[in-house]
């Protein structure tokens, strides 16, 4: 079976080309990396912010209004002083070399993300895309080939997509320096097995869950106008990627008294979704009917309510594991917390992003100490779980993405 | 009325509101048994319908995704006293459903079943040719819902033969000899759909088969018939013109109902026994639409007692099209399968490429 490969050309279209001339490409981003935070690159990312903060398709799309806030160009500054303050006196920052990123199929702007901090680290990139392109993820291309023709940055980048049997994961692994795995542990394990150059580096960022914490006190104090500010920022890490996203919550922990106060939250919630044509795939409500009858029929949840086809929740008491028990689509186990030690033993390796709401800086602090050697890797606050940062799975992504010259 | 006075009346003539009626106080009866002796039964009447085993109307009877058979033991009865497992026949590597039946169970399926098939057959038991090979039921192994339907069907014919080798080649011989002895009067004839489409249509074309006599009742999903481009109508014509086989009902049932069959009457459409309902529900609200609105299908059944599997969610779809038509007496809802719920898939970050990474 002859295997295909399709680069981005520059109307954003991915065009089959002969596997014969794809080496070639590759060959071609060798030693073309740049100074890290270069003005070029700067340019780049700038452009791609405006267009997808204007463009007619692009506009309006939550998912890329955050991605367009993020690389706006004062942000690009500041992320650009941050790193310049990382570097000490006699120190230099140097690109890696070719970075191969492999992204995630569904979680559409992650492959941009990925792309992006290497683009500021200053390396070639080639960029794996997704087999099915998404209307979203076709929109991202686009802009992405626009931007590149514009501002002639195309020389050491490479959009493409391939079979999985072709073995170009490894042709390709095999002159990268640096890698970037995104998806699932099997993924990332099978993919950590293709050799990279000799001082290569991969990163993976394989399985991860989430939860939520909140203070039910503070909660029950807040306005009629507040309570539903924070059930839009819930909805926003919740239903963005469907909740599949590895930051979106699975469970809500109520630290205090619950009393209706869930019951609350979930209305608000359920409301949300409805104003934002939130739609739930039958076949998807159904399996979450399902398994909300499982959860109780096997005596791990005790209650649940369907809070209509966008919303399915159950609720526990605090066991170990809960975050495992993950359907998505817009299924929540609500569990009472006595206080935020209760929820240790349910830490693990696996968890990455716990929001909050309610909790004090001093509260927080002590929580993320307590998480040492655990797991459990971004405290922030609720609306902030998809937010991608330059910390992420607490790996410091840009000091990663380059090595440093020393002199003296 | 209860399940056994249900039966004494004529299969299929229940009136469909009527029938709510009568069938509603017995399964409330067998909710509160069910509700005792099952424990993940309790739990889910307690967690999610507010714990009480049973309700006033039909409609706001609990039900059960049927899926949960594939997760869950369900049974209302001791260990000691299930007699057998029926499992479903899954694709490989997906769970199969567990069904755990007592004696007093199979006796109940054993019940219902005579009542629908004589409703068709008549009293009498007929020569019957199996469309299948003898190897489902004889090879324990393969002890499948496949197997287990046609030996529960078997003990509704006499002299039995099978159409098939054990391969499912089409045996000529076996069928002319069977007709040799068997074709000038009735005979029964059982086999699952697409066996019958495929090895025994298909796999006949260019010889002539008398079957005018016979009495084919057939079942099992339309998902590889609808591949075929073949529906209900098409399949009966085609029989028709080959074989002059005239008579032939199609069947809606499932493992986790096992005894209740809806059965093909007036225009195709199929019918719940008397001890037997059809709900359609809306796949996103659950709520139960108007007739003529296809949703999820819901199937309540006095039959089962061993395990709670009297009113059933499944995720077949399908369509109320008739009401108690009356022609030869059928009765209830006409119900039209639409097919499976088709699935949506939801990916995220935890995208699952390995198993065709190379």
């Amino acid at each position: 079976m002859p295997h295909e490969v399709a680069l981005l050309g520059p109307d954003g279209i991915l065009v089959p080309v002969d596997m014969r001339d794809f080496g070639p490409q590759c060959d071609r981003l060798h030693a073309r990396a740049v100074a890290p935070f270069a003005d070029g690159s700067i340019r780049l990312l700038g452009v791609i912010s405006r267009l997808l903060l204007t463009a007619p398709d692009a506009r309006g799309i939550p998912q890329f209004t955050a991605l367009g806030y993020w690389l706006r160009p004062s942000m690009l500054q500041r992320m650009k002083h941050a790193f310049d303050d990382t570097l000490r006196p006699g120190q230099v920052a140097t690109p890696r070399g070719t970075a191969f990123h492999l992204p995630p199929q569904n979680v559409d702007t992650l492959f941009v993300y990925s792309w992006a901090l290497s683009v500021l680290a200053g390396n070639s990139n080639i960029v794996r895309l997704p087999s099915q392109i998404s209307r979203t993820t076709q929109i991202l291309c686009t802009t992405i080939a626009a931007a590149l023709a514009e501002t002639g940055e195309n020389e050491r980048h490479l959009f493409c997509t391939y079979d999985h049997g072709s073995g170009l994961n490894r042709t390709i692994s095999a002159l990268s320096d640096l890698r970037m795995v995104w998806g699932g542990d099997e993924k990332v394990r099978t993919v950590g097995t293709d050799p990279l150059q000799p001082d290569g580096l991969s990163l993976g960022f394989p399985d991860r869950q989430s939860f939520s914490i909140i203070a039910a006190a503070i909660y029950a104090d807040l306005p009629v106008a507040g309570r539903d500010q924070l059930a839009n920022q819930l909805y926003n890490d919740i239903y963005w990627f469907d909740q599949m996203g590895c930051g979106s919550p699975r469970v809500i922990f109520w630290l205090g008294e619950i009393g209706d106060l869930a019951d609350d939250l979930f209305t608000r919630l359920v409301n949300v979704a409805r104003s934002k044509s939130y739609k739930t795939e039958a076949s998807v409500s159904v399996s979450k009917y399902v398994r909300m009858n499982d959860m109780v029929a096997s005596g791990v949840a005790q209650t649940g309510t369907r809070f209509g086809p966008e919303l399915d929740v159950v609720n526990t008491s605090l066991s170990p594991a809960l975050a495992a028990h993950h359907h998505g689509g817009g299924f929540l186990i609500s569990t009472p917390l006595g206080s935020l030690e209760d929820i240790l033993p349910t830490i693990n390796r696996q968890v990455q992003t716990i929001t909050h709401f309610g909790l004090q800086p001093p509260q927080l602090e002590q929580f993320a100490k307590s998480l040492i050697g655990k797991g459990g890797y971004r405290i922030v606050p609720i609306g902030e779980a998809l937010s991608f940062e330059p910390i992420w799975d607490g790996v410091d992504l840009l000091a990663h993405m380059t090595r440093r010259i020393v002199w003296r | 009325m209860n399940f056994e006075q249900l039966l004494q009346s004529p299969a299929y003539t229940v009136p469909a509101r009527e029938r709510r009626d009568l069938i509603l106080q017995e399964l409330n009866t067998l909710s509160l048994h069910h509700y005792e002796y099952c424990e993940p039964y309790r739990r889910i009447i307690d967690g999610l319908w507010g714990g009480r085993p049973g309700a006033d109307t039909l409609n706001a009877f609990p039900y059960l995704p049927v899926a949960l058979f594939k997760s869950q033991t369900l049974q209302s009865a001791s260990p000691e006293q299930i007699r057998l497992t029926l499992t479903s026949s899954g694709t490989t590597g997906q769970a199969v459903s567990r069904v755990l039946v007592d004696s007093e169970t199979s006796l109940r399926q054993q019940a219902a079943l005579t009542n629908s098939l004589t409703h068709i057959l008549g009293k009498k038991r007929l020569p019957m040719l199996v469309i299948d090979t003898s190897e489902v039921y004889r090879n324990p192994s393969m002890m499948s819902a496949r197997g287990a339907g046609v030996l529960g069907m078997m003990r509704y014919g006499r002299d039995h033969a099978f159409a098939l080798g054990p391969d499912l080649e089409l045996d000529v011989d076996a069928i002319r000899s069977f007709l040799d002895r068997n074709g000038d009067a009735p005979f029964f004839m059982f086999g699952f759909t697409f066996l019958v489409w495929a090895k025994l249509f298909e796999a006949s074309a260019g010889q002539t088969v008398d079957l005018s006599n016979g009495i084919l009742i057939h079942s099992g999903g339309w998902k590889k018939m609808v591949e075929k481009a073949v529906d209900n109508e098409v399949f009966k014509s085609r029989l028709n013109e080959r074989f002059g086989l005239s008579r032939i009902y199609n069947f809606y049932g499932m493992v986790e109902q096992l005894g209740s069959i809806l059965l093909e009457g007036p225009h195709g459409l199929l019918y719940p026994p008397n001890y037997s309902d059809v709900i359609i529900r809306d796949p996103q609200t659950l709520m139960p639409v108007p007739h003529g609105t296809p949703g999820l299908i819901q199937v309540i059944s006095l039959v089962a007692k061993s395990y709670p599997g009297n009113s059933l969610l499944t995720e077949d779809l399908g369509v109320i099209e008739a009401v108690d038509p009356g022609e030869d007496g059928w009765m209830g809802p006409g119900l039209r399968i639409l097919g499976r719920l088709p699935k949506a898939e939801l990916r995220g970050c935890s995208d699952v490429v390995a198993s065709h990474a190379a």
